[in-house]
């Protein structure tokens, strides 16, 4: 604790404070332009100088810790007036365009210069010819830029595109696209939210609204498992009198949270429909005589919980092969953890000086994952082991040391990579014979994993105090899954290690607690929700019944977190819902967020209402959003099986994995987001397979054939190419291995 | 004046006040109908009579021939509105700022916008309610570019309460404008006079 004061008022502050931080969580007022609380000071906008009682001139107090017993002086007249010159400055030449500006309203430019009282201009600078960019998702128009640089700190720092730098010239200078004409980034839009004029703004919605009349709705992302905070703003269509309400633009609290290009960018993907009883009473129907319900995860707790009570009540069988996957994976967790659900965090992640990721595209599967990454890479320092089949291109400033392995060794992998993370732990004669016991140069030789690489991963880890270990979603469905997972709990349970796993979809975690899901037996008489059946419920699909889409839904998700995050009603929906069926099947309750208190408590949800269910971040940046689940205590049973040959995937082999932004049937639907259902493949591939780029292909998987096209990628390597699901029929990743041997013959050969 | 002669409410030689002479009341029915022969015979009811005939024959008629002819209205005479035009290029003055759908306090003003192939902010929309209009003006007031004015026309019957103006109802037509029969706006809101002189420029010594 370090003791100063600020304006003789006292202040305490904890190390690595800076004075700011401290002065803003005591209350006191610093301005500031640049200044962004997840990044590291920008240092440019010179707004947050104090004077202190050991210095001559001012210092920037966003960047400066205190020291025992000083005086800082925040608002002396110097300072005002140093404050007011620098505003002068900011203002001089700024176009007088408030009244299209899409920021007008919500510009910490136009508050600044009205707080200062800036209300003409006395300096004289001639204009330099400055043209609007077009980037695609973004616009940049250089002449309200006001070189914050804060855009450039989020790609950089948080995000890892570093694909915008800033182009010095004194008054020419500009934000420019780093190492290319074009922006070539992953549109996340990190850079329009943390703008502060209206210089990057999102060329969908540009000019088509003002900021104050929209209505926000806070929500949480639907796309993916980090369960990222959102609003939605929301206003009516058109002028015309009766026009439906749409989402404008989706904002976040940039400040303390991130949000992916997905989130920002895919937000219309709500259907409409109106109370059709003759479908409403077949689905009741065919729900009534069904035997089992198939349902996709991407679906709200609450909602799970109906299906959940219906199997009760009905006696069916619930299928969902992707969740009870992660279940098997936890249960088996758990039986050497003795813990119901994983303890790493994204803070955890973004906090560590050390990340191994074993299985997982992750910068597509979970994009906020890879941020927290990329922060501990900047911040910390963090070595990044990404251990892979496939390299990642977007992974390439943040990875310290990529380890190859053959697709389908992931247990031979995780046991090696167990074997050296515990070499020195305790962790008792039994675990200590199954390693010595491990044939070494046969699991390196099939995995193609060198054990060179497990030295230098032992060696770059030796120093690391804060470690996480992330498991991708490929493990989940591997064939031995379980015993992976009772390894990554070993390496949990006896290292400083935390772990985090990446469920596939949004709400993975939050079925596998509420539903106790049976064996999919491909069984007639399934309705699927959200899934393939012989009847279909859902909002995306092709549904026998519409149901809301998840932007017109209440309900809760329960994110990577670990936390319930509750989601909200951004567009009305007129037709039926889940729980008017549950209702004409007997159960009895009014809405759907009535079993928001009903969830599972010994599964660790506690019974808070819905309504009661808070969803924002305070201005210090506490996360009031929602309750965290309790961790639920387990018995301890669980011993290693022997490692089994590792399976080979030679040939023609597809990976199962989205492009940037696109997740699943949601997203594969909205007017932004770029669609590019291609095969995407090496040169290596393309001469394994014998096509060239540019070629339609049929691909038989399963027994069921697509036709893609085929795109020739130069980032990419090997033989193994990258195949989409979200444009398939509901988007789904699938319950098999991701990883799977194909045949792939060219259209009309 | 001297109100003297008031003061004094009795009826004497030096006060102002004096008995009206007043016939007494007919009581008998001969003296009723006598009275109301009198009176309908006298010829004063052609006294009123000349005077309207000696007008008539005049041709000099005061009545305004409404709907034909209108009175002029005042500057300051807030009725329905009108879009104006910059005089130069034509284009719309209305750059789509929202501030009048912001201000408007009976929310009868609604607006689309959206950006055009110039990058520019374009209106593609603009309607008022004039059911809900209660014509205050405070539109015309906050408009930063005096494009939205108060206009002469008086006249709202419609046959239903929802009575909309849109935009091609309220902007200066094209040819009107390159006639110069736009009328610059002088009343509410409009800029006050010598508003040029009040005007510090923007240094620009380079």
């Amino acid at each position: 604790m370090i003791n100063f004061t600020i304006n003789n008022q006292p202040v305490t502050a904890v190390k690595g404070e800076t004075i700011l931080q401290a002065a803003r969580k005591a209350g006191f007022y610093i301005p500031t332009m640049c200044y962004l609380e997840k990044t590291m000071p920008c240092a440019s906008c010179r707004l947050c100088v104090v004077e202190t009682n050991v210095t001559d001139g001012f210092i920037l107090s966003c960047q400066t810790p205190p020291t025992q017993g000083l005086a800082v002086t925040i608002d002396s007249d110097r300072l005002q007036t140093e404050r007011t010159n620098i505003m002068r400055m900011y203002d001089v030449n700024h176009p007088l365009e408030c009244g299209v500006c899409d920021k007008s309203g919500a510009c910490d430019l136009q508050n600044k210069t009205l707080e200062f009282h800036i209300d003409a201009q006395h300096f004289t600078a001639k204009e330099q010819p400055r043209k609007i960019e077009h980037w695609g998702l973004i616009n940049y128009d250089p002449s309200l830029c006001i070189l914050c640089e804060k855009c450039v700190h989020v790609c950089n720092e948080i995000i890892g595109d570093d694909a915008i730098t800033l182009q010095f010239g004194g008054y020419k200078s500009a934000v420019i696209p780093k190492n290319s004409e074009k922006l070539d980034c992953t549109f996340c839009g990190e850079c329009i939210a943390v703008c502060p004029v209206g210089a990057l703004v999102s060329s969908d919605f540009q000019y088509s609204a003002n900021s104050w009349e929209l209505s926000p709705v806070p929500a949480t992302c639907a796309h993916c498992s980090a369960g990222c905070s959102l609003t939605y703003e929301v206003k009516h269509t058109s002028i015309a009198t009766g026009s439906e309400e749409r989402i404008y633009r989706v904002t976040n609290n940039f400040e303390y949270a991130t949000l992916c290009g997905a989130g920002r960018f895919g937000f219309d993907y709500d259907i409409q429909a109106s109370k059709d009883e003759a479908a409403f009473n077949k689905a009741v129907s065919a729900l009534g005589n069904a035997k089992a319900i198939r349902f996709s995860s991407l679906i709200t707790n609450e909602e799970a919980l109906i299906l959940q009570r219906l199997k009760e009540t009905l006696g069916l069988k619930l299928f969902n092969e992707e969740a009870r996957a992660y279940q098997s994976f936890m249960r088996a967790y758990g039986s050497i953890s003795g813990k119901g659900a994983f303890g790493g965090t994204l803070d955890a992640i973004s906090q560590s000086d050390a990340i191994i990721v074993l299985g997982g595209r992750i910068t597509t599967d979970n994009p906020v994952v890879r941020y927290a990454m990329t922060t501990a890479a900047r911040h910390n320092g963090a070595k990044v082991i990404y251990m892979h089949p496939i390299e990642d291109a977007l992974l390439q400033n943040v990875v310290t040391q990529f380890v190859k392995y053959e697709a389908g060794s992931e247990e031979g992998v995780m046991a090696m990579l167990a074997k050296t993370l515990l070499a020195d732990a305790d962790i008792g004669d039994e675990f200590r014979a199954f390693f010595d016991g491990l044939d070494e140069g046969y699991l390196c030789a099939e995995s193609n994993a060198g054990d060179e690489e497990f030295v230098r991963i032992e060696k770059s880890l030796r120093r690391a105090k804060r470690k996480t270990l992330v498991i991708g979603s490929d493990v989940l469905n591997h064939g031995r899954a379980e015993n992976i997972a009772r390894l990554a709990a070993l390496i949990e349970t006896y290292t400083d290690f935390s772990l985090v796993v990446v469920p596939q979809t949004a709400n993975t975690i939050g079925v596998s607690l509420v539903c106790d899901l049976d064996r999919d037996e491909n069984t007639a008489g399934v309705v699927g929700y959200n899934a393939e059946g012989e009847f279909v419920i859902g909002s995306f699909g092709n549904y026998d019944l519409a149901v809301p889409a998840l932007n017109s839904q209440e309900g809760t998700f329960v994110s990577i977190n670990h936390q319930v995050l509750p989601i909200n009603v951004a567009i009305g929906f007129e037709g039926y819902c889940l729980n008017d069926i549950a209702n004409a099947l007997g159960l009895r309750r009014v809405n759907t967020v009535d079993y928001t208190a009903l969830l599972p408590k010994e599964k660790g949800f506690n019974a808070t209402p819905f309504d009661q269910l808070e969803n924002f971040y305070g201005s210090l940046g506490e996360d009031n959003r929602g309750y965290m689940l309790e961790n639920s205590e387990v018995e301890v049973n669980g011993t290693l099986e022997t490692i089994e040959t590792l399976p080979e995937f030679n040939g023609t082999v597809i990976y199962r994995c989205n492009p940037v932004n696109q997740f699943n049937a949601y997203t594969g639907r909205t007017a932004q987001l770029e669609r590019d259902p291609a095969l995407r493949g090496s040169a290596q591939f393309a001469a394994a397979a014998r096509i060239s780029d540019g070629d339609q292909v049929e691909i038989e998987s399963n027994g069921t054939v697509h036709v893609r096209t085929f795109i020739l990628d130069g980032e990419l390597k090997g033989t193994i190419a990258l195949s989409p699901t979200y444009d398939t029929e509901f988007g789904a990743m699938g319950e098999n291995y991701r990883f799977e041997k194909i045949k792939i013959m060219r259209v009309g050969s | 004046m001297n109100t003297e002669p008031f003061n004094d409410r009795n009826v004497n030689e030096l006060s102002a006040y004096y008995y009206v002479d007043i016939e007494n009341y007919p009581v008998t029915a001969w003296d009723k109908f006598k009275q109301v022969v009198k009176r309908s015979l006298k010829g004063e009811l052609f006294v009123g009579l000349w005077v309207v005939l000696r007008e008539m024959i005049k041709f000099d008629i005061h009545t305004v021939q409404y709907p034909k002819e209108k009175l002029p209205i005042g500057p300051r005479y807030r009725a329905v509105h009108k879009l104006l035009r910059l005089w130069e290029s034509g284009f719309e003055r209305c750059i789509g700022c929202g501030l009048c759908e912001k201000i408007c306090i009976s929310d009868c003003i609604r607006m689309d916008t959206r950006i055009d192939e110039n990058s520019r902010k374009e209106v593609t929309e603009y309607s008022i309610n004039l059911g809900r209009c209660i014509f205050c003006g405070y539109c015309a007031e906050v408009c930063p570019e005096l494009a939205i004015v108060h206009g002469g026309r008086y006249e709202n019957a419609s046959e239903q309460r929802a009575h909309f103006v849109i935009k091609d109802d309220m902007l200066t037509p094209l040819d009107f404008l390159t006639a110069g029969q736009q009328e610059e706006y002088p009343g509410f809101g409009a800029i006050t006079p010598h508003e040029d002189e009040r005007v510090t420029k923007t240094p620009l010594a380079y």
